[in-house]
């Protein structure tokens, strides 16, 4: 492995203090972010002797390097510059918890470095198996954190980072989608027709001999049937074929690993039967970005605090007396956090969307809409009556078309101008892993004057160099956003969501919003690990220099507002809440949002590099793989599972096809996390190699083998292509 | 198709011979450009086939020929067309410049996003209370204010206190976290929820039940889960907004009846009936959807009555329990305890576990199929992430306390009757509030309700629709000033003379004004707890009515609305 010092991207734009002594045999650099060690990033670092053996000739990998890695400061959007250089000064609080941090990374070669530190590759699968026994339980190194491995996986190779942000030569889309042989393509349709005839010959010869399996879809007794034969055709025969790998039964925290329970299935698939057993799996399933689902660590500390002053609920409706001060808190901090004036939480994530777009638009005016929005957005625009129209996803050419068009005509058959035009969007996008492009869209809303509606339900704490969403990805104003809604459920741990905007929106919304009016309120412990969550992200400022209750100083207009995202103050935080210190200083966020950056972009290169057609955009910690073929997808789910690997990990993944996705694109996606190790992303590299030259699932060209993806981690990720 | 005519064509060029010789040079290379044609023309693969298909089709009549040659222009038309709902070209369709539009563009000027706030909005936000510190039946509504009694909050039971629950829920923190970071179909279904699952539809007797993470959303989603387009549902008036979002995506032909007017029901249902025979047609699905106790008024639903109705007209029930759930009942099983009726014969079972259980989220029970179907078609339970695993346990051992407890049912009731006792006197017809014996059957308690002499109450002020077992009082003015605004605004005055004479936090019921489907009228909305001392509840009646006469009770002439 190359020891050269490569900090983070965009470090060196930072002035502030470490002083860069200890990192002699690099380029000088120095970190953008002070209050993290980087001590072990040295090459003299006590873990070296480990992997000495594999380290290839320092000068040519660190050429290599230098070539690869732009300086990410030089990009000429000056806002993130300032942003970057701003936040470095505010981070300045605390180096005195750098101890925490052990000085060991954790080992990343498959079997070399962890048997004896010989660089031997020829070990046997056996010796590989036993190695890795308790991978998911234990870490190879010895670590001083209260949160367990299981959870929250521990990898303190600082130069496995890196930080989420938009280099502007960087195409926020590749030019053209990766497209598959045409033989694939008609093969996936014929599997379809092949599965759409047999379903029907099974429903054919299945009402007539055993027609007390139908009587749900008969009508009875004067009773029309509850689910109509045509409706649940594909629930029927297609999607129960693959029933197993939905809905699994799982217990214990979401966290890097997580433990399902066995079954088996003797009616295909119609019941299943748990045999009893249990397996944990390295988890690349559930929405837990920045790795705050945990039942340990301060986070859960403080809801437990919570729980035993507040209780588990708040009881009625926001507006009759439910609205408790932890609510105005997580508000407050919500704003800040997005950097909006003001913002309002719902307990439903899904809710948020479908009670608010009807308090915002309504008959008179448009809602133009991105066709793979989700469905709480087209379910809130139903209830709204405001008219729809789709754009193509993220072709910002045909929304510009369609605007055009809609501007000039006005409303349908009268002709009269619309009310307003209001355009969802989403930061990124849950089944493609694309990103949207934010300032190409507020380049077209300067011009046609729509507002607009961004759901960062996804990429609100998993984007952006401070993890504040896509507008911090692009350096955009957020303000310059209207309205900004996003979920808590996903990089929080929590579950609800919110919506941010300007006071006077955000004022109007509370009157007008279901959620305020009929819906429960957010419960007690999801408040307190959203504001536990978001308040180490943000990092907390100390007591002195909180802001005035009144000092309305950085609420400035847009023009003179540079996006500096500081952090909270501690007068948001609830007096009672005690967060341990790397929590307060926001150097644990960081170092989540800059481990989910570096996991992000390695995973989706690497899947490339091994000839995958991946979807999305590289720094997106979506990472859809496409399958095509609906007769791969439970072979993929179960091999991930079964391994056939040398170290036996199984992994379990989430494999998506219609009607989430279009009918042929059957995917299968990866949600990256914080709290996975490079060493996971290598073991999910390995297992998606293996499965896919099985299932032959290479369908683009394969450039580089599974072990050199994983021994040039870093160039991958530091690559720009 | 362009290599179509060419056969034809070829075959033409030789067939004329009288052509003017300066032609000649020009048809000549017309026909070897057609023969080039004819040559690529047969080179194509499959080409004879075509070529014998077009000369079988044309059988020497051109007419059908064409036909066949239109019918493929208007498929590749449709296949090329738009799929968007008016998309370009319709009759409406006004062809511009580019200059045009740029102008039409600069011209326009769209609406603000919202609208200005008016002062009725100032007044709603700033009547809004903030309780500092944990909810329950003493709260705090500033920082450092007294501690005032909460007649505000659903805490039918005192489970927001309960210490049992806090347990629990430290405990399920410890092994699960607090998020599920994930959608059920995605691994987001916990053992847990599971449990909760099977505990709830124990507890009602049911086959399943399947657990929402918010009550708010469920019926929305529940119902249109089930009816579609040409389904009917028969509604009662009276229904929250939930149920209204629900009846308008569900897109089915909606009939109302009048609000807990059973002979309406009938007429209504009967009505369906007959037109139905009339127009004949398909067999459809038909719903009724009704609430347990109304969340507008406090009114109990006559369930046997629906019951019997819905098995003769063969309806399915939607039945929205989610304040009963947890309040009605001598288990808190709600309507069905109730009255006696199984579970099983109601459909769709909704309940509410933040009501009801003080915990998240909410339910609905049903069979098997129901139940199942909603896994995979009801948005709000495919599209967002699971329940919180404290809340699933919370609620799991609160079903257990409400199980074991038949006490706490039994002391909400009697508060509830004790509380109505004191504001009976207002009332117009005072209603017979004794309170049933013990095991009482469900008629009994209902004809409670319904007093034989009706004596007009001549100091009557208020209203009080509410089932006399029910926690939930709406409180309605007998006689209202003329606009909804000076009702509202006399009713906070009702809210805060209770605050500040006697520290007792209540509230009128928040509307959304200008989106409900019927609008409601303004009321008082308390809610009564079964953990409340007797004591106390006797106090926060007879602070009500007193404040009540005191702001409501003279004639208010002319009064002016005011803004605090």
């Amino acid at each position: 492995m190359p020891r050269t010092t490569r900090r983070s991207a965009g470090s060196a734009a930072s002035g502030s203090s470490t002083p860069p002594s200890s990192l002699s045999s690099s380029p000088p650099s120095r970190p953008l972010f002070p209050a993290i060690s980087l001590r072990s990033s040295s090459p003299s670092s006590p873990s070296k002797p480990l992997s000495s053996g594999t380290e290839p000739p320092v000068s040519a990998r660190s050429s290599l390097l230098n070539v690869l890695t732009r300086p990410h400061h030089s990009a000429p959007i000056t806002a993130v510059s300032t942003t970057t250089a701003s936040a470095g000064s505010d981070a300045s609080i605390s180096d005195e918890d750098s101890s925490f941090y052990s000085d060991q990374s954790t080992i990343s070669s498959y079997a070399s470095s962890i048997v004896s530190g010989t660089s031997s590759r020829f070990t046997s699968s056996e010796d590989i198996a036993k190695v890795y026994e308790n991978y998911l339980e234990k870490p190879f190194v010895q670590t001083k954190s209260t949160i367990k491995h299981s959870e929250f996986g521990h990898d303190n190779n600082p130069n496995w980072r890196w930080t989420s942000q938009w280099h502007t030569d960087e195409p926020i889309h590749p030019a053209e989608e990766p497209q598959p042989s045409y033989f694939v393509l008609l093969n996936t349709y014929i599997s379809y027709i092949l599965l759409i005839l047999i379903g029907h010959m099974r429903d054919f010869f299945g009402k007539r001999f055993r027609p007390a399996d139908y009587a749900h879809l008969m009508p009875q007794n004067g009773y029309a049937a509850l689910n109509s034969d045509f409706d649940s055709f594909y629930t029927r025969r297609l999607k129960q074929r693959l029933e197993d790998c939905f809905a699994r039964p799982v217990t214990g925290v979401p966290g890097r690993t997580i433990v399902c329970f066995d079954r088996t299935s003797v009616d295909q698939n119609k019941t299943f039967q748990m045999t009893g057993s249990t397996t944990r799996a390295l988890n690349v399933s559930s929405y837990n970005y920045l790795g705050f689902a945990s039942s340990t660590g301060g986070c859960a500390d403080a809801v437990e605090t919570c729980i035993k002053k507040y209780g588990v609920s708040s009881a009625g409706p926001r507006h009759d007396a439910s609205t408790l001060d932890l609510h105005v808190q997580t508000e407050n901090l919500v704003a800040k956090f997005v950097g909006m004036d003001s913002a309002m939480v719902v307990s439903m994530g899904y809710a948020t969307n479908s009670t608010t777009i009807p308090a915002l638009v309504g008959k008179g005016c448009l809602v133009i809409s991105d066709e793979f929005n989700h469905a709480s957005i087209r379910f809130g625009l139903r209830l709204s009556g405001a008219s729809l129209r789709c754009f193509k996803h993220n072709d910002m050419h045909d929304l510009e078309r369609l605007l055009r068009e809609v501007i000039s005509q006005g409303q349908p058959r009268t002709h009269r101008p619309w009310k307003k035009i209001l355009v969802i969007v989403e930061g990124l996008y849950s089944m493609e892993g694309s990103l949207v492009p934010l300032p190409i869209l507020i380049d077209l809303k300067r011009r046609y004057k729509f507002y607009l509606y961004v759901d960062e339900a996804h990429s609100i704490g998993a984007m952006g160099p401070h993890g504040r969403g896509v507008c911090d990805y692009f350096g955009v104003d957020p303000r310059e956003v209207d309205i900004l809604m996003g979920t808590f459920t996903k990089s929080f741990g929590a579950a609800g969501g919110y919506i941010a905007g300007s006071k006077a929106v955000i004022d109007r919304l509370r009157l007008r919003s279901h959620a305020t009016a009929y819906a429960e309120p957010v419960s007690p412990p999801v408040l307190t690990q959203i504001i536990a969550s978001m308040g180490s992200i943000m990092g907390v400022a100390p007591p002195l220099a909180a802001p005035a209750e009144d000092d309305r100083s950085d609420a400035m207009s847009i023009s003179s507002r540079p996006t500096a995202y500081g952090p909270a103050s501690s007068s948001i935080l609830p007096p009672w809440m005690k967060l341990p210190l790397n929590l307060l200083n926001g150097t644990e966020g960081r170092e989540r949002l800059r481990r989910l950056a570096f996991n992000s972009r390695y995973l989706s290169t690497g899947l490339r590099k091994l000839g995958f057609i991946v979807y999305g955009h590289r720094d997106s910690p979506i990472i859809p793989l496409l399958i095509y073929h609906p007769g791969k997808m439970p072979w993929f789910s179960q091999m991930m599972l079964d391994r056939i690997g040398a170290d036996k990990t199984p992994i379990v993944v989430v494999v998506v096809a219609y009607p989430a996705t279009p009918l042929i694109t059957s995917r299968v996606r990866f949600c990256l996390s914080a709290s996975h190790t490079k060493n996971d992303i290598d073991q999910i590299l390995r297992a998606s190699d293996e499965v896919g030259d099985v299932l032959g699932l290479k369908y683009g060209k394969q450039t580089m083998s599974v072990e050199e993806v994983i021994a040039n981690a870093e160039e991958l990720v530091a690559a720009n292509f | 198709m362009s290599a179509v005519p060419s056969p034809v064509a070829t075959l033409a060029v030789p067939s004329s011979t009288e052509i003017p010789a300066p032609l000649l040079p020009l048809l000549s290379s017309l026909s070897s450009f057609f023969m080039t044609i004819q040559h690529l023309f047969n080179r194509i693969p499959g080409s004879p086939i075509i070529v014998r298909y077009i000369k079988s089709s044309y059988q020497n009549d051109p007419w059908r020929s064409l036909l066949e040659v239109l019918l493929l222009a208007f498929a590749i038309r449709t296949v090329l067309k738009g799929r968007t709902r008016g998309e370009g070209e319709g009759k409406s369709f006004i062809k511009l410049t580019d200059k045009e539009i740029d102008e039409l563009v600069d011209e326009w000027q769209p609406m603000p996003l919202v609208d200005e706030p008016s002062e009725v909005d100032n007044f709603t936000l700033q009547t809004v209370p903030t309780i500092y510190g944990p909810n329950g039946l003493k709260v705090k509504t500033s920082p450092n204010g007294k501690t005032v009694m909460n007649l505000a909050t659903p805490n039918w039971c005192g489970f927001i206190e309960s210490e049992k629950m806090k347990e629990v829920a430290i405990d399920t923190l410890k092994h699960y976290g607090v998020g599920t970071c994930g959608p059920s179909g995605f691994y987001g279904t916990i053992d847990i929820h599971q449990k909760c699952e099977a505990d709830l539809a124990n507890f009602l007797g049911t086959e399943a039940s399947i657990i929402y993470s918010q009550s708010f959303a469920l019926v929305s989603s529940v119902i249109p889960a089930f009816a579609k387009r040409g389904d009917i549902i028969v509604a009662d008036r009276g229904v929250n907004f939930g149920i209204h979002k629900g009846l308008q995506i569900s897109r089915s032909q909606i009939k109302w009846y009048a609000h807990g007017d059973m002979k309406d029901l009938e007429r209504v249902l009967q009505n369906v009936e007959r037109e139905r025979k009339r127009k004949g047609g398909k067999l459809t699905k038909k719903f009724i959807v009704a609430e347990g106790i109304f969340e507008n008024d406090g009114m109990m639903l006559d369930l046997p009555k629906v019951i019997e109705l819905k098995k003769k007209y063969k309806y399915r029930l939607i039945l929205d329990e989610c304040q009963s759930f947890g309040m009605i009942g001598a288990h808190g099983r709600g309507l069905t305890e109730h009255y006696g009726v199984p579970a099983t014969e109601v459909d769709m079972l909704l309940g509410s576990m933040s009501n009801g259980l003080a915990t998240g989220g909410g339910f609905c029970a049903g069979s098997s199929v129901v139940c199942s179907h909603q896994r995979i078609n009801s948005s709000a339970s495919v599209f967002s992430a699971s329940l919180p695993a404290m809340l699933a346990t919370t609620a799991s051992a609160a079903v257990d306390i409400l199980k074991s407890q038949p006490s706490l049912m039994a002391s909400l009731h009697s508060n509830v009757l004790l509380f109505r006792q004191q504001l009976a006197k207002l009332e117009p017809v005072i209603p017979n509030l004794t309170p049933p014996s013990p095991g009482s059957s469900a008629a009994q308690s209902d004809s409670a309700l319904m007093p034989p002499p009706p004596v007009p109450n001549k100091d009557a002020i208020i209203s009080i629709p509410s089932h006399p077992s029910s926690g939930l009082i709406h409180i309605f003015l007998l006689n209202p000033p003329e606009t909804m605004v000076e009702e509202e605004s006399l009713l906070q005055e009702v809210v805060d003379e209770v605050m500040n004479t006697s520290s007792i936090l209540i509230t009128r019921a928040r509307r959304l004004r200008g989106q409900e489907v019927f609008e409601p009228e303004p009321s008082l909305k308390i809610c009564i707890s079964g953990a409340m001392s007797k004591k106390d509840v006797e106090f926060a009646g007879k602070a009500l009515k007193a404040a009540l006469i005191k702001i409501c009770g003279s004639e208010f002439p002319s009064r002016s609305v005011t803004y605090p």
